[in-house]
């Protein structure tokens, strides 16, 4: 009988990536691979640690897994591991819990503990790019890792800290990957790492990965992830034009106060941050920016929020992810005086996501009448569900095959809950 | 066989013997360390701290990259958890330092006659005297914003001509007033950088005054001091 894995993953993408190349990775020696702890031999818990509440979530999935009855193999893995390794070691005796650095490891931890081999949790050899290319994963977009660490030190990230120094991935090694993933069947990738515009390996940069990855004789679709927007060059800008680059970026603002991005040690300005989505509205009028928005950071008066929330407004974004800021230890912003009270953060938090909510729902209106074409994930017995170029999702009343793509006309849009739909009649099969 | 990869990209610190400490002011003093292997790019910072503690303050380099040594200027922060701590450590003693970081530096792409204006205030002119140190020939003009002329650290290390003393609370530097009063007076054009160093405020009215001076954001380069 196969043993089985599970898997929870919290927080970025890149966690995604790292799950995923590990499920794919032990259905490769075998495992039965899920997304529970349930009857499960081993259970993996990628963690997330850049709030407060990504601990206590990250929490919550280990007590619950033991709650529930889990009794065999327990990992605790990713950032929450680097940040709290010692409370979690005390905390969770029996549990292995494992670095970053050692997390593409896990699978050779896992076979060495079933085979009764004492080796110390953090002796494997890991690396931070030791991940093979997925072919069984959790996703219908297959996530590749070109880039990890961050140097920019943003005054309220403890992510450096946990994730350490920038690091690029050789050139050659990212095209083999993308090659291999496209011959696995995935018909999109998504580029990813934590500060992916940083990407310099030797004289490549960003804009010269990108360019050699479109210039991939394959027939693919390429997303770019979460990236910062302080480095952006004119060939960047250049490329966003190549068909196989779908129209949507996550461009994190945190702020739109020019005093408040000064004290986060963000490296642009909102006049720079405006002016690159003007840019990317000049290749395409409906070019999808969401974003990240930090509310209630330290000394934010109530007229550098309000300048948030008119961001919000003129710049149309297409999802705004809010955050309420989260004192980390060990960060420059933790030291900072003048901090906004709980009460007022979580006030400026919900004016937030009403505008964002609003803005999110004008941004997708304009879909209707229009074309897109839908990568579809997810089948359920009356309707399938997916995501066109821009990332909005498309819902569809017919059962299609997953992660195959159809040309859709958009009729309508669900104008209830957080994350309305796009409704759609299928063009083309 | 699978290529070796990087097993992972901790953040690297070590210790470094404290060769020379000069005290400019009351409060402010260049601590000298030695090197070992680091190696820097003039405008990054380090985080330094005493041996004996778990916390670290970043300091933009002082000295230039070609020298044997690395050179940070601190300023000892009142009730501050590190710098009184840094004040007390004598030669032959150590500090604990992070490897350099840091993005704040001179474009390479840049022509070699490019005229820079770098702006500072207090301390923050430390890594505009790594600039100068390492980078001669550099065409360059330094806005030094400080309270009092006894501020000017060690000013002789700059051109002749090329460094400006803005002296706020008394009347003896090469001008009497704040750095953004000199800069609205005293525009530079279009066509220049703009590096700016320092305190949050400084920096904020620095960008609106060149905004209004035409200067294009992509010529301004700042770095926070806190």
């Amino acid at each position: 009988m196969k043993k089985k894995v599970g898997f929870k993953t919290l927080g970025c993408r890149l966690n995604q990536f790292e799950t995923d190349a590990l499920a794919s990775r032990f259905v490769g020696l075998g495992y039965e691979v899920v997304e529970d702890s349930k009857d499960t031999d081993v259970f993996v818990v990628n963690t997330c640690t850049v709030t407060n509440q990504s601990d206590q979530k990250s929490r919550y999935v280990v007590n619950n897994a033991l709650n529930s009855g889990h009794s065999g193999m327990l990992i605790i893995t990713g950032c929450m591991a680097n940040h709290h390794k010692e409370k979690l070691e005390q905390r969770y005796p029996n549990a292995y819990v494992v670095g970053n650095e050692q997390k593409s490891a896990i699978p050779q931890l896992v076979e060495a503990h079933f085979h009764k081999e004492i080796v110390p949790v953090n002796q494997n050899k890991g690396g931070v790019f030791s991940y093979a290319p997925a072919a069984d994963t959790f996703h219908t977009r297959s996530m590749i890792k070109i880039q990890d660490g961050c140097d920019n030190y943003c005054t309220f990230c403890i992510i450096p800290k946990v994730r350490g120094r920038a690091v690029s991935r050789p050139v050659n090694e990212i095209l083999k990957n993308i090659r291999l993933v496209i011959g696995f069947g995935y018909n999109e990738v998504v580029i990813t790492g934590v500060n992916i515009s940083r990407y310099k390996h030797e004289e490549t940069n960003f804009s010269g990965l990108i360019k050699q990855i479109v210039d991939l004789d394959l027939d693919f679709r390429l997303r770019i992830s979460s990236i910062e927007p302080d480095s952006f060059d004119d060939e960047f800008f250049e490329l966003l034009k190549h068909p196989k680059i779908t129209p949507h970026l996550h461009l994190c603002l945190q702020s739109a106060s020019e005093s408040v991005l000064l004290k986060m040690r963000r490296m642009y300005t909102y006049k720079l941050y405006k002016r690159t989505v003007d840019r990317l509205r000049e290749i395409d009028p409906l070019f999808n920016v969401t974003t990240d928005i930090i509310v209630g950071f330290p000394e934010e008066s109530e007229s550098d929020f309000q300048q948030s929330i008119e961001a919000v407004k003129d710049l149309r974004f297409g999802h705004v992810h809010t955050f309420k800021y989260s004192k980390r230890e060990d960060t420059r912003a933790a030291r900072m005086t003048n901090i906004v009270s709980e009460k007022e953060k979580t006030r400026r938090s919900e004016l937030l996501r009403q505008e964002a909510r609003q803005a999110k729902l004008n941004y997708r209106q304009q879909f209707i009448g229009k074309q897109q074409q839908v990568l579809i994930d997810t089948i359920k017995d009356d309707y399938s569900k997916g995501y066109g170029e821009y990332y909005i999702p498309v819902k569809v009343n017919e059962k299609l095959a997953k992660n195959r793509l159809y040309n859709m006309q958009i009729v309508d849009i669900e104008l209830n809950g957080e994350d309305p739909c796009l409704i759609a009649e299928v063009v083309a099969k | 066989m699978e290529k070796e990869v990087p097993v992972a990209n901790k953040i690297k610190t070590d210790l470094h013997e404290i060769l020379d400490i000069r005290h400019l002011t009351d409060s402010t003093f260049v601590i000298r360390i030695e090197k070992k292997d680091m190696e820097f790019e003039a405008g990054q910072h380090v985080c330094v701290g005493p041996p004996n503690g778990i916390h670290t303050r970043e300091y933009s380099i002082y000295s230039a990259e070609q020298d044997d040594y690395i050179e940070i200027l601190v300023k000892e922060v009142e009730n501050g958890l590190v710098s009184p701590s840094l004040k007390k450590l004598q030669k032959g003693g150590f500090v604990i330092v992070e490897e350099p970081v840091g993005y704040f530096t001179i474009n390479k792409n840049l022509p070699a006659d490019q005229k820079y204006v770098f702006i500072a205030s207090g301390t923050g002119i430390s890594p505009f005297h790594s600039f100068v140190l390492s980078k001669p020939g550099l065409n360059y003009t330094l806005l030094h914003g400080v309270k009092y002329a006894e501020e000017a650290y060690e000013a002789n290390a700059y051109d002749s001509g090329k460094y400006v003393l803005c002296t706020s609370q008394e009347n003896k530097g090469d001008y009497n007033g704040r750095v953004t009063e000199y800069l609205k007076k005293n525009p530079f054009g279009k066509d220049v950088h703009y590096y700016l160093c320092g305190n949050c405020n400084m920096i904020h009215d620095v960008y609106d005054i060149l905004e209004d001076q035409g200067v294009s954001t992509d010529n301004i380069h700042a770095e926070v001091y806190f």
